[in-house]
């Protein structure tokens, strides 16, 4: 595979130079195993996970992708989506009485989170990490060219799957739009659980199966007909069902999940892959294939256009966004009690409130 | 005036953030990290890995991870 990809001028170019290393990191990384998701997770677990742990996202495309997001979205100023789904997320801090003064965000949307936190949440240190130092470098320009001193922010680059926050340090991470790319989610959850300070907050948007269905599905029939086959053009994402497992089984307490869905309109299907680029949304499987004929693509454009086209010429995209919030136990959070410790029985709960109930 | 500041940000970008130093380990072996002065890198001394510092923002991904050479770790010791 890495034969094909030096053919691929100067994508090749920054593979060799990961190559380089990866070959000399590669011992380390057969030690990252063992350390990635130690404290909570249990031992006979770990020895499973080594051999099962699937690699479905080629993480160094992913960091190309968001160094070129980086470099779009200062073109792309008005993101509305992303806007929408950062102000939603950190309206959750709204709702809750406790302030968190120190913060860590991880990828996705940073540039939006930063500048849509308005003083939610009691914010007064935050921390920003992203896998592509590109990202951080634009966020660090806008911040100091903004002047906003209100909040003292560092800068980090980071793996989401290897946190490298020492344990009970941040009250609160905030990720919107970032894990749906992360190979291990669990596993970057219970890292996360585990950088968190007791009665901390874990606030994540990711992206649920929804999304972009017309894209999906406009895609799998243009290969069909002109390719007779299919290739992995989306990458699989979490349902919302999936999403209260996630949460339970990183061991966060309180677990809340809730799902919205935003329809965004755009002129023409290669509005929607700009955007996406812009975005950093763009394929990132490792399964998936690089080479896409130029008729393909018309034919998908054509085929968007004629099953999902709106009256106005438009088409719309529909984006699934699942939020997800979890705390880590404290003394002061509800637990379930403990088994045969029932001091009411349900026969006396039906006597007292049978008369209200329908059955 | 705000160029002026982004000189100076520019010339502590030696220097590690006090936020960060606290919070920061390795995120391979989640131990601590040792800023090193000549190599501007911050160091892993259990797993032997260093990992480089661009322009004051530490680069903590596995990938960009170095493993340090044993004739380094003896003029270090």
């Amino acid at each position: 595979m890495r034969r094909i990809n030096s053919m691929y001028g100067r994508i090749g170019m920054l593979r060799r130079v990961s190559e380089k290393l990866t070959k000399q990191s590669s011992d380390t990384f057969l030690a990252s195993h063992s350390f990635s998701t130690h404290g909570g997770y249990g031992g006979d677990g770990e020895l499973q996970q080594n051999n099962s742990k699937v690699k479905i996202f080629d993480r160094d495309l992913k960091r190309i992708h968001r160094d070129r997001a980086a470099w779009l979205s200062s073109r792309h100023k008005n993101n509305s989506f992303v806007d929408a789904v950062a102000d939603n997320l950190l309206d959750r801090l709204e709702d809750c009485k406790k302030s968190f003064p120190t913060a860590l965000c991880l990828g996705g949307s940073l540039g939006a989170v930063k500048r849509l936190i308005r003083g939610r949440g009691g914010i007064e240190k935050l921390i920003m990490m992203d896998t592509s130092y590109d990202m951080i470098k634009s966020c660090r320009d806008a911040h100091e060219d903004t002047l906003d001193n209100s909040i003292e922010t560092s800068y980090l680059v980071g793996d989401e799957e290897f946190l490298p926050i020492k344990e009970s340090s941040v009250d609160l991470i905030i990720s919107s739009l970032g894990l749906h790319w992360t190979n291990d989610l669990p596993g970057s959850m219970i890292q996360c659980k585990l950088a968190l300070k007791p009665d901390g907050l874990f606030l994540a948007a990711i992206l649920g199966g929804e999304t972009l269905k017309e894209l999906r599905i406009a895609c799998t029939l243009a290969h069909m007909e002109r390719e007779g086959g299919i290739s992995p053009r989306l990458s699989p994402l979490a349902q919302v069902r999936d999403a209260g497992n996630l949460l339970t089984r990183a061991g966060f307490s309180l677990p809340g999940v809730d799902v919205d869905e935003y329809v965004v309109k755009y002129k023409s299907a290669l509005d929607l892959i700009e955007h996406l680029r812009a975005m950093g949304e763009t394929n990132g499987l490792l399964e998936r294939n690089k080479i896409l004929n130029r008729e393909t693509a018309l034919a998908t454009a054509a085929i968007y256009d004629s099953m999902f086209a709106t009256e106005d010429g438009t088409i719309p995209a529909t984006f699934q966004v699942i939020y997800m919030t979890g705390w880590r136990e404290h003394s002061s959070h509800q637990q379930a009690k403990r088994r045969g410790s029932a001091t009411v029985s349900f026969r006396d709960l039906h006597k007292q409130f049978g008369g209200q109930s329908e059955s | 005036m705000v160029r002026l500041s982004r000189f100076l940000l520019k010339d502590a970008g030696n220097v590690i953030d006090k936020t960060l130093s606290e919070i920061l380990v390795c995120p391979l072996s989640k131990q601590p990290l040792r800023f090193c002065e000549k190599t501007k890198s911050l160091v892993s001394d259990t797993i032997g890995v260093s990992f480089p510092m661009k322009d004051g923002i530490p680069c903590l991904v596995p990938k960009d991870g170095k493993i340090l050479e044993e004739e380094s770790e003896a003029s270090k010791a």
